[in-house]
């Protein structure tokens, strides 16, 4: 395929833009991940509970 | 400064073409892509496509979205398509055939509700489009058209697949066709159609900038998308090459997806609501039940029964009563009215009703949609689009011709060039509303405003076949056709 971008002028800034916001928005992401794993680990926010779960006898301890 | 920017169009056809100007069965309108080409021939609108855009619309065939509802009906065109030249730069590699939408609408027609719920297509479409690896090539509302009150997405040529690495291109042309307009009007009570009238590429980011307030940068997403971007702009407006290499080696599609995302839920939250007087109106002209107000229904009704109208333009709908009517006995009825709060709540009913027969559009009559972009022909004035069969001009005459100053003898000319069958009332000059708008004005003004005078003019014009004074004795109703030429 060839390597032009379309017809469509996207705009230097507006690119770069993308990439800002959509960084920012990925940071927050992993943030929040790991946030909610230090919040496990700290014991602060209990693990699901298993019962809700179908299958509780096999545990789930995969993490 | 920013390059100008491009974009497609609204591809679909007027029931009456023009032939001034364009050339045989060509869309005036549809030239900015290079890869895809719409015309018409006999009754049926066709799309050429270059070998790219060929590849591009198999992909889309493929991944199964062509038979999504929001997109228009679309098959490939069997032989014998009266060929034309100059389509594209090349041979046509294919042709497709497309659905018809009954009447044309830009977005400066549309209400607030309507330009969000076509962002929200655009983007929706976008969404599953990146899942088969998919983009849509630009984000103009100018590719989303009505049916009724459902918007249908008519650009098949704007999907093409993905390229290592691309960002989202249509990212600009979204936050000034579609964004800024909208927050426009919801932060602002800034009404956006004379902007997007005015520009035929909408608002640019340092423009939006200029129009909010220090305050509003603390708004959701309106730092990023408005102040930010208004910046990166001005910094990088001469680094296009070398922004574009660096841009390809670090963008991913996770994160084309994530900001995709990040703005549907921005337009999602925007909203706008008509003052509080508009929905008290729109409820009491629903529930009224005198007489006068029975009788014109029943006058409109009689009429609309007639016979089988194809397009009926109803101007000056308010809430759209007399327009439901005229769908009784139409398959199209364009819905017009100069203020935009009764069409927005109208908007919202038909969509709740999944309403496909009546588009309502906002519009001054006084001052309706001229030919606009490229040669005057890329968006067509209203009449151009598809000339009605029947108006319904009903508690109109008297708003033009007083508070607009329309000289009576030139808004019966006007209705008598559109060559349609006509339903329009007279308030008399008796009548508390015309009273009203005469209030004002200096005494003895619009001595053209009189009963006889109308009356008279109409009848040169039209053959008119029934009239109706209602109880009140201030309104008359007339039937009428238009004189049979020679």
């Amino acid at each position: 395929m060839t390597t032009v971008l379309a017809y469509l002028d996207p705009g230097s800034g507006s690119m770069i833009l993308q990439i800002i916001a959509g960084g920012l928005a990925a940071v927050a992401v992993t943030a929040k991940l790991y946030w909610g794993r230090l919040l496990k680990f700290l014991r602060i926010r209990k693990e699901e509970p298993e019962a809700a779960k179908p299958e509780t006898a096999r545990g789930s301890d995969s993490g | 400064m920013s390059g100008p920017d491009t974009h497609t169009s609204a591809e679909t056809r007027p029931p009456e073409p023009r032939s001034s100007g364009g050339s045989s069965g060509l869309e005036p309108g549809s030239f900015r892509d290079p890869e895809s080409r719409v015309f018409y021939a006999g009754d049926n609108v066709y799309r050429a496509l270059s070998p790219d855009g060929l590849a591009d619309f198999e992909a889309l065939a493929a991944s199964g979205l062509l038979d999504d509802e929001r997109v228009v009906r679309t098959e490939q065109a069997g032989d014998g398509i009266p060929a034309l030249d100059h389509l594209l730069v090349h041979e046509p590699a294919g042709i497709l055939r497309h659905e018809r939408i009954p009447f044309v609408s830009y977005p400066y027609e549309w209400t607030f509700s309507m330009l969000k719920d076509a962002a929200l297509v655009q983007l929706d479409l976008l969404l599953a489009a990146l899942e088969h690896d998919m983009v849509l090539k630009d984000s103009t509302p100018y590719n989303v058209q009505f049916k009724g009150a459902r918007p249908v997405f008519v650009d098949v040529g704007s999907f093409e697949r993905l390229r290592e690495g691309e960002p989202w291109v249509g990212y600009r042309q979204f936050c000034m066709l579609y964004l800024y307009p909208l927050l426009l009007q919801a932060l602002k009570e800034v009404p956006f159609q004379p902007w997007l009238r005015g520009s035929i590429d909408g608002i640019t980011p340092s423009q939006m900038r200029g129009l909010l307030s220090f305050r509003d940068r603390f708004r959701r997403g309106i730092f990023t998308n408005v102040f930010l971007h208004a910046r990166l702009e001005r910094r990088y407006a001469d680094r296009p090459g070398q922004v574009k290499e660096e841009v390809r080696r670090v963008f991913k599609k996770e994160l084309f997806v994530a900001n995709v995302r990040k703005m549907r839920r921005l337009v999602e939250r925007l909203d706008w609501n008509p003052p509080e007087g508009v929905w008290t109106a729109y409820g009491e002209r629903n529930t009224y039940t005198d007489d006068d107000a029975r009788r014109k229904d029943d006058f409109v009704r009689e009429v609309a029964r007639s016979r089988d109208w194809d397009l009926v333009w109803d101007i000056g709908c308010n809430n759209g009563r007399y327009s439901r009517i005229a769908a009784e006995g139409a398959k199209t009825v364009v819905a017009l009215d100069a203020d935009q709060g009764p069409v927005e709540l109208l908007y919202r009913d038909l969509r709740t009703e999944r309403d496909e027969r009546i588009v309502p559009l906002t519009m001054n009559l006084a001052d309706p949609s001229p030919g606009l972009g490229w040669r005057g022909l890329e968006r067509r004035s209203l009449p151009e689009r598809g000339k009605p069969e029947l108006v319904l001009a009903l508690a109109l005459v008297h708003h033009i011709s007083i508070s607009a100053n329309v000289p009576v003898r030139e808004l019966v000319d006007w209705f008598a060039s559109l060559g349609s069958a006509l339903v329009v009332e007279f308030p008399t000059r008796e009548d508390p509303m015309v009273k009203k708008l005469l209030a004002p004005k200096r005494e003895g003004l619009h001595p053209d405003y009189e009963l006889e005078f109308f009356e008279r003019r109409l009848r040169e014009a039209f053959d008119v076949e029934r009239s109706e004074r209602l109880e009140s004795g201030t309104r008359v109703l007339y039937f009428a056709r238009p004189k049979k030429a020679g």
